[in-house]
């Protein structure tokens, strides 16, 4: 047997037949876990490419330890199919199949071999499994990358979605606070406001509360700076949605916000802001005399 | 009756692990059947508790754990650092007086919001120790 390269019954002969037997091996695998079953003819695509730049690889002259370039089209195809994979919710496990599943079909494909010469076949087998260690740590690391990728995308999407400055009436706006306050978001939803308050001249501006989780001596602190800055602008503050908990802790913690009007509920507070600018929500009829 | 008294050990090293701590907190209040306000000043306390953590000391450690009895119902909070430590007790007590340009009331505040309240700090190890105890 040629050390340097790789027997042909290994991979490429009947190929067909070790692709179908891979991709049910990988179908069945997930059909264990409950996972949803990718659609099998793309699935069947994205590893006939796999196995093409497998062969291309394998076919490579030989390095010990094995190297998988990132450059490489097998690189480049399985982190592809992995990235797929994880973006429609695959779990570590599936991804890691997409290797795992295919190395017991080439070890049995290696058995007559290890049986007419084991000394030969022996180092193949060996270097065999130091191959799929590789990929298989790659698969990982793609998966995991991917999966980051996925939250530093969520988090910033949520910066975005969670601080938006409402025109709730002529030169009123509204504030609503959602989630953690950390410096970050404090700094993200103060310059806002701000540039919103001289945007619309703002008389009166609500900040809402009530989707604050916990108000503590951080949170208002970045508050009180908020409305600070807010006020500098004109704009006076109405604060909304301190539950009575949270109005106990504060008080617990030594913390007042005794120059802000305050008001229970948002439905009280935009009463207050609209009486703060000569207006109110009354009935039709008694609106047009 | 809840089960074998249950303790959990954080890791505090970034804000997101102050998220985590104080949830936990407030799960395992609710869990043993503490109010809606206890649960809530527990939180805050260990939010305090744990951004100090990181403000001061970068990293440390959070255990929580049911010290309930047959007479009261009771969480534990452990809050501890290497940090440098505080250097006078008594004044990072005080109300107003930080020395990070904070609001000086985390301390002296947390103090106010829990049962039981226990400090100690040298360089190398602070460590703060809270309790919440309600009749049942």
């Amino acid at each position: 047997m040629n050390d340097s390269t790789l027997p042909r019954t290994l991979l490429e002969e009947d190929s067909e037949t070790l692709i179908a037997d891979w991709l049910e091996r990988l179908r069945a695998r997930w059909h264990q876990q409950g996972a949803p079953g990718d659609d099998p003819v793309i699935l069947s695509v994205h590893l006939n490419s796999l196995h093409a730049a497998l062969c291309d690889a394998l076919n490579e002259p030989r390095t010990t330890p094995f190297a998988l370039d990132p450059e490489s089209r097998l690189a480049r195809e399985l982190g592809e199919l992995v990235h797929h994979q994880t973006r429609q919710g695959a779990s570590a496990e599936e991804v890691t199949d997409l290797v795992s599943a295919l190395k017991p079909l080439l070890m049995k494909r290696m058995e007559p071999m290890l049986h007419a010469d084991p000394a030969a076949a022996l180092p193949l087998w060996l270097w065999l499994d130091e191959v799929f260690e590789r990929l298989l740590g790659f698969t990982f690391a793609a998966f995991i990358e991917t999966r980051e990728r996925i939250i530093t995308q969520q988090s910033l999407s949520l910066l975005e979605l969670s601080t938006p400055v409402l025109r709730l009436w002529h030169q009123v706006l509204l504030l609503p606070l959602v989630g953690v306050v950390d410096t970050a978001r404090a700094r993200h939803f103060t310059e806002r406001l701000l540039e919103s308050v001289a945007r619309y001249e703002a008389l009166v501006t609500i900040i809402d509360v009530t989707g604050v989780p916990v108000l503590d001596t951080s949170v208002a602190r970045h508050l009180m700076k908020t409305i600070d800055a807010a006020r500098l602008l004109g704009t006076r503050i109405v604060m909304t949605g301190i539950s009575p908990e949270g109005a106990q802790t504060l008080t617990k913690l030594g913390i007042s916000f005794s120059e802000v009007t305050a008001r229970a509920s948002l439905r009280a507070g935009i009463a207050e802001a609209l009486s703060l600018i000569g207006r109110r929500i009354a009935p039709l009829e008694q609106a047009r005399p | 009756m809840p089960g074998p008294s249950t303790t959990e050990r954080l890791r505090v090293r970034d804000p997101n692990d102050i998220v985590t701590a104080r949830r936990a907190a407030r799960e395992l209040c609710a869990q043993l059947g503490f109010g809606n306000a206890d649960q809530t000043r527990l939180a805050t306390a260990v939010s305090e508790l744990t951004r100090n953590v990181i403000q001061y000391a970068g990293e440390g450690r959070c255990q929580i754990e049911d010290v309930s009895d047959a007479h009261s119902l009771g969480v534990r909070v452990t809050v501890e650092d290497q940090g440098p430590g505080i250097p006078d007790i008594e004044r990072a007590l005080r109300d107003g007086y930080s020395t990070s340009g904070g609001l000086g009331a985390g301390l002296p505040g947390t103090r106010r919001l829990v049962d039981h309240f226990e400090i100690s700090s040298r360089p190398g190890l602070t460590q703060v120790i809270i309790t919440l105890t309600r009749r049942r």
